[in-house]
């Protein structure tokens, strides 16, 4: 009995101990971590809609209404007083794991700003190409008013996207994630609906 | 000299990879580009170091009954905080090596240290020891990742190096993995063979 206590409160005593070290630690990289997932979004922002003054998260305004799972954010690029652009966080399934990607949108001419995709954990070489330039300016300009398309050969119409070559899932998350926005975007900010 | 000893055994003669295949896990997974196998050959030497110091530090007073539970916890506490410092420092990597870090825990290499070296041993050859099997383990997957990112993908730590040439998919696809490692073991023994 004596050994059994002596034993558990060793392994306390070592818990204890580490769980110490763990929120030094934690104390320690918290804020960094925190101010650099938040200079990342930034960022981001800043590349898929540039022409603003201030972002606004006005997600608990236009996602109360049931909507697509994956939308996790809308935010509203403003130019003055009125909201010139939106920028959606959209969350996909790829072929490895969750890819996150900021859509942005430009109210006036209803067409894709930009996309870029956040985080991903895609096969490097393959998928993983989801993060590069080349992948991401093929939705660069396009109408948000007809469902984008995957193709695997050059595209012939306006709503398509070439995939990545032998990554067609990686390419289908991806338009699939956008394209959650765009419905969004048509239901809330086209033209006359505002 | 001894201490020489201790740190070339865990590159050359006891290679975690080659010799001992421990960590075959992460071998497998991780190693489809060169910045990721470095990565987390840093992470995990990191660990092993930390971990085999505490472990030594500690080999009088930890009971023998209740020694596993305290190796992981020691060794789980160390694995969070390498996540936490590299999710703060080097964001880039932290997201290409994803899964794998929390991993680490459970990399079989570092509880067999704890087991077979550092409860045994003054801290200082246990330093020796950690950093032989870190670098040891590190050049290993370098050179799985070498193989795999210039065939799969045709470049080295992200340089194109077969211009004109379409790599070969498969090699960073899963089965390309167990492909480089079979070789790679076979082919070591090969060598080993013949040199006894």
């Amino acid at each position: 009995m004596r050994e059994i206590v002596k034993l558990s409160l060793f392994l306390m005593l070592v818990a204890g101990v580490a769980g110490a070290g763990l929120s030094y630690v934690n104390g320690l990289t918290g804020p960094l971590i925190e101010k650099q997932i938040l200079q990342q979004k930034i960022d981001g922002f800043k590349e898929v809609y540039p022409q603003s003054d201030r972002v606004e998260n006005e997600s608990a305004k236009y996602l109360k209404d049931p909507h697509d799972p994956g939308l996790k954010e809308v935010n509203l690029a403003y130019r003055g007083a009125e909201p010139a652009g939106v920028i959606y966080a959209v969350e996909s399934k790829g072929y490895s794991g969750p890819i996150t990607l900021l859509a942005g949108f430009d109210i006036a001419t209803a067409k894709l700003t930009a996309i870029k995709v956040l985080s991903q954990r895609e096969t490097p070489g393959l998928g993983a190409k989801a993060k590069e330039k080349p992948f991401q300016d093929r939705y660069r300009g396009k109408s948000a008013a007809v469902p984008l398309e995957v193709t695997k050969s050059a595209p012939s119409r306006e709503n398509q996207i070439e995939a990545i070559t032998a990554s067609t899932i990686t390419s289908k998350a991806v338009t699939k994630g956008v394209n959650a926005a765009r419905e969004h975007f048509n239901a809330n900010f086209a033209q006359g609906k505002q | 000299m001894s201490l020489i000893n201790e740190f070339t055994k865990g590159v050359v003669r006891e290679n975690p990879l080659f010799r001992l295949v421990l960590g075959c896990c992460p071998a497998l997974a991780i190693t489809t580009s060169v910045e990721n196998g470095l990565g987390m050959g840093a992470a995990f030497t990191g660990v092993l170091v930390a971990s085999n110091i505490a472990i030594s530090a500690m080999r009088s007073v930890i009971p023998d009954s209740v020694r596993i539970p305290a190796y992981i916890v020691i060794i789980a506490a160390f694995v969070t905080m390498t996540d936490q410092l590299m999710h703060a420092f080097t964001p880039a990597l932290y997201t290409s090596l994803g899964i794998f870090i929390p991993l680490i825990v459970v990399n079989c290499i570092i509880l067999g240290r704890a087991e077979a070296f550092a409860n045994k041993n003054p801290i200082i050859p246990s330093v020796f020891d950690a950093l032989g099997m870190g670098v040891g383990f590190t050049l290993a997957l370098a050179l799985v990742c070498t193989f795999r990112e210039v065939l799969g993908a045709g470049t080295f730590l992200g340089m194109p190096v077969l211009p004109g040439n379409t790599p070969a998919i498969l090699m960073i696809l899963p089965p390309g993995g167990f492909i480089t490692l079979g070789l790679l073991l076979g082919l070591l023994n090969k060598l080993q063979k013949k040199s006894v």
